[in-house]
């Protein structure tokens, strides 16, 4: 799927600068500046250990960040817990999906179900779960349950939506077809998507911007299509090197 | 046939109450995970608010000391009383959730049963300071006109009352099963993180039920008052029965635990009138023992059945102890022992031994709730089962002490090899309950005989004796006489060496290994069953001693002293010090036995008399919150004296040990082997 540039003057959802994270008061992430406008898909990647999903719990509000500044919505959220944000419209799946794994897929369709919003259009969205929604959602597979997590994530009408390792445990085909949803969803809703994923040519297709991690710091970042076009700066971002913004092709 | 009707009715009343105490405990471990001990004492404390009000028109506050009446006019009638006390009982919810199991919403299990004794102590203990112990009848609340249908009696107020609890069940089933707030429930006990992400507070969810739950606990203390006469300790005794229920319910069906808690009172009250056609059956105790037998049998018959939170891997384990030099420990504490005996006098030299014997209690629990994770809340009945059976042998004139205690220490392990088969099946909380329901059969069927127990003047003990020499606590006008303090520091000291030197044995570490993960204990070859069964057993014998000892130390042994809640009292107290460690059992007896001598120091030098057990109730909670892992495991630590008590022992008794010195060749100095790890040391 090509990569269209969201429009320039599109608002931020989400500015984070000089953003300080981790666990016990020591740094994980040190110093990182990221923005996610409303509409776009923005893939943060890195290896193991990069710092990604520490960035995306302080960003939801399960931890506290220890430096910088977060904005979500044009309001700062550092520190803000994370029920009251999602109330706010930012949306987590984390990687373990958290689903209520006693409840049936439509209980917790509706459970999470903003005052205005339907299931209708999500279920529109992942026509898989609709054949399925009297069951319980620890009985799905791993691909319905990670549909369920992003259709429950979905059905809150966020206005940013985090995804945490989406392809975590699941078979390439599924992975394929769930991603470009995410597309789907910033273009159809008009929501911010922001996305850590492991799977790289996957995640650059899907995004149109990307930030890659090392050791913490934002090492790189570009538009999908000058990250896709540059592999060696790519891999050697990877591996930390120094911080830069991709030279447009 | 007409009177066993009769009979079935009547006994819908106090079903009624397991089902309305019962429905709350389902509700708050539905949303908090706490089973909730002091769902009966909130009970009795909604009851006296309703009663004071509709008696005298004055507002009880659940303080002493301080004023604690605020009159509003003369007496009530029922409805202005009743809605008070449900808005009263609204508020208290809210205040016992956010000051006690708020910050322990995340503890251990074990450790919000902890706190729930707590606040079941405060709440008799204030009872009984602000209203006395002597039962109060109270006006009826329901019709209570009976009607004649076809020639049976029916008791009005049976009916409602099961109509009302019938009701509830229903309303709560429907809640849970069709509306947001049931739903929203649901998901915030099961996965905390997920309901934040779709904006729900999980804190905020527990803390409605928590309220609800407290309203239907005064609510079933307003309706049972009537029916049944109201005193602050008898009412926090129905949770027993209650829990009953709420077990076969598996702590999560509203519906199953109501027909269980009516189902039980319709049994019990049918007992009673068994016992009038069949002289034959015992007189005592079989109304309230059996019930409890069916729950143990069927409980641990279809344990496959149990499930819910309590199931697998939520009993988080309490941080181990691991004992260096036994031998010397031992020996110093003995010295020490024997220096606070002289030293003392009077009351606090039998404080003083009161706390050896509960060391000797609480050895018991070490050994199977912190080495091996399995709860006991029959641990009283052991030691209960061994003091009665000294009591016996005590007749038999000539036999040593050691003997006699060794053969009633040796009595109470059947009973816990017994008690360690639900433990093949139950785990967790679960197992907490079968244990309490046991412990409730034995209060109800082994000590009430007469016969083995002596009814409630209990039985004499003779003083214990060694080749002619009198060991007894009591010799003419001594008392307590530092011979028996001793023998009571030989004793269980030597019970504290093999249980640390237990603890560091092969067998200490398959203990240790069932306990972590049973599946990967059998995996390397352990047989999980027997090592079970084994170490029931060996708390059991622990238990059977401290009771022989407590026997010895009191002269006298009553069955009151080994009830179901002294039982759960002293795995409060044990879990609190620290249940993973022989430090936590000297802890428990030392500064928290009631009778022990720290509290008899307070006592003394304080006064605090009257207010000893509000007192322990709020310091147990407060401990409870304060120390999630226990007191002695904060002492362990670095920063605690521990290690400098450790210190100071090798500098009072050196270490013997010849130092294993390694040569490594191009480095400047060698290295001992020790166990405190590889120090180097300057080559000689």
């Amino acid at each position: 799927m090509p990569a269209t540039e969201a429009e320039p003057e599109a608002e931020a959802v989400l500015t984070v600068t000089g953003l300080e994270a981790g666990y016990h008061g020591i740094p994980v992430v040190r110093g990182l500046d990221l923005q996610v406008r409303a509409g776009e898909v923005v893939a943060l990647l890195g290896s193991n250990g990069a710092g990604k999903t520490t960035t995306l719990m302080t960003v939801a509000g399960l931890l506290a960040p220890l430096g910088g500044s977060i904005s979500f919505d044009g309001e700062s959220i550092g520190g803000v817990a994370a029920h009251r944000l999602a109330r706010r419209g930012l949306s987590l799946v984390p990687e373990d999906r958290a689903l209520f794994a006693e409840l049936t897929v439509r209980e917790n369709l509706r459970l999470a179900r903003a005052k205005t919003g339907s299931e209708r259009d999500v279920l529109d969205l992942l026509p898989e779960l609709t054949k399925c929604l009297d069951r319980k959602a620890g009985l799905l597979s791993g691909g319905e349950q990670q549909m369920l997590a992003v259709g429950r994530a979905l059905v809150t009408r966020p206005k940013l939506l985090v995804v945490d390792e989406m392809s975590l445990g699941l078979a390439p085909v599924v992975v394929e077809r769930l991603l470009p949803v995410l597309r789907r969803v910033a273009v159809g809703f008009g929501t911010g998507v922001l996305v850590v994923e492991q799977h790289v040519t996957l995640a650059l297709d899907v995004a149109e911007r990307a930030y890659v991690l090392a050791h913490g710091r934002l090492v790189l970042s570009g538009t999908a299509a000058q990250l896709r076009d540059q592999p060696d700066l790519l891999t050697a971002s990877y591996l930390g090197d120094a911080v830069r913004a991709a030279p447009s092709t | 046939m007409t009177s066993y009707v009769l009979f079935l009715l009547l006994g819908l009343g106090a079903g009624s109450v397991y089902s309305l105490l019962g429905l709350g405990m389902v509700l708050k471990y539905r949303s908090t995970g706490v089973v909730d001990f002091a769902q009966g004492a909130i009970a009795m404390w909604g009851a006296y608010v309703f009663l004071r009000l509709r008696l005298t028109g004055k507002l009880e506050l659940p303080w002493f000391a301080l004023p604690h009446e605020i009159s509003l006019g003369t007496g009530m009638a029922i409805v202005p009383a009743l809605l008070i006390t449900l808005v009263y009982g609204t508020v208290l919810g809210l205040v016992v959730f956010f000051l006690v199991y708020r910050p322990l919403l995340r503890a251990a299990p074990l450790t919000k049963v902890c706190a729930s004794v707590g606040v079941t102590l405060f709440f008799e203990a204030v009872a009984v300071l602000n209203f006395g112990t002597t039962a109060t009848s109270a006006p009826p609340v329901l019709p209570s006109k009976a009607f004649v249908i076809s020639g049976v009696v029916i008791p009005g107020d049976r009916i409602w009352i099961a109509g009302i609890v019938v009701a509830i069940a229903v309303a709560l089933t429907v809640t849970f099963r069709y509306t947001r707030f049931g739903l929203a429930t649901r998901a915030g006990a099961e996965n905390e993180m997920g309901a934040a992400l779709i904006g729900l507070s999980a804190t905020r969810i527990a803390a409605r039920n928590w309220v609800l739950a407290t309203l239907l606990a005064t609510l079933s203390g307003v309706l049972i008052t009537p029916i049944s006469s109201l005193d602050p300790t008898s009412y926090t005794l129905f949770v027993v029965p209650a829990l009953g229920a709420v077990l076969i319910g598996r702590f999560e069906s509203f519906w199953i635990t109501t027909a269980a808690g009516l189902g039980l009172g319709i049994v019990q009250s049918e007992l009673v009138k068994l016992q009038t056609v069949f002289t034959w059956l015992p007189q005592q105790g079989l109304s309230d023992g059996v019930p409890f037998l069916i729950i143990l049998v069927t409980m641990s018959l279809a344990a496959k059945r149990l499930g819910a939170r309590g199931a697998t891997g939520t009993l988080r384990n309490p941080s181990l102890g691991r004992p260096t030099r036994p031998g010397a420990t031992a020996l110093l504490a003995f010295a020490v022992g024997v220096v606070v005996l002289v030293a003392l006098h009077g009351s606090l030299r039998a404080a003083f031994m009161a706390s050896i014997v509960t060391v000797c209690l609480a050895l018991g629990l070490v050994v199977l709730t912190g080495y091996v994770g399995q709860v006991s809340l029959a641990q009283m009945s052991f030691a209960g089962f061994g003091a009665f059976v000294l009591s016996h042998l005590g007749h038999s004139v000539g036999m040593p002490f050691f003997l006699a205690l060794l053969i009633s220490a040796l009595s109470a392990v059947p009973l816990g090899i017994l008690m360690g088969l639900p433990a093949l099946r139950v785990r967790g909380v679960n197992l907490a309950v079968v244990t309490l329901a046991a412990a409730a059969a034995m209060d109800a069927l082994v000590f009430s005989s007469v016969k083995f127990t002596g009814g409630l003047g209990g039985r004499k003990i003779g003083s214990p004796e060694l080749f002619g020499l009198d060991l007894g606590i009591a010799k003419g006008n001594s008392y307590p006489r530092v011979v028996f303090g001793v023998m009571l520091l030989v004793v269980v000291i030597g019970a504290g060496y093999c249980v640390a030197r237990l603890r560091t044995s092969a067998t200490g570490r398959m203990l240790v290994a069932v306990r972590s993960n049973e599946r990967a204990a059998s995996a390397v070859g352990i047989r999980v069953a027997p090592v079970k069964l084994y170490v029931f057993a060996l708390s059991a014998f622990l238990s059977g001693l401290g009771g022989g000892l407590l026997a010895y130390e009191q002269s006298s042994v009553s069955s009151s002293t080994f009830t179901a809640q002294a039982s759960l009292s002293l795995l409060a107290l044990v879990y609190v010090a620290g249940v993973g460690r022989i430090a936590g059992a000297v802890v428990a007896g030392i500064m928290f036995a009631s009778d022990g001598l720290f509290v008899s120091f307070l006592d003394k030098t304080l006064h605090v008399g009257q207010y000893q057990t509000v007192v322990a109730g709020i310091a147990l909670a407060l401990t409870a919150i304060q120390n999630p892992d226990g007191v002695a495991s904060n002492m362990a630590g670095e920063r605690g004296p521990g290690p400098r008590v450790a210190a100071l022992r090798d500098r009072i008794i050196p270490r013997r040990h010849r130092p294993v010195v390694l040569d490594v060749p191009g480095q400047d100095g060698a290295f001992v082997e020790d166990v405190a790890g590889p120090t180097p040391v300057s080559r000689a």
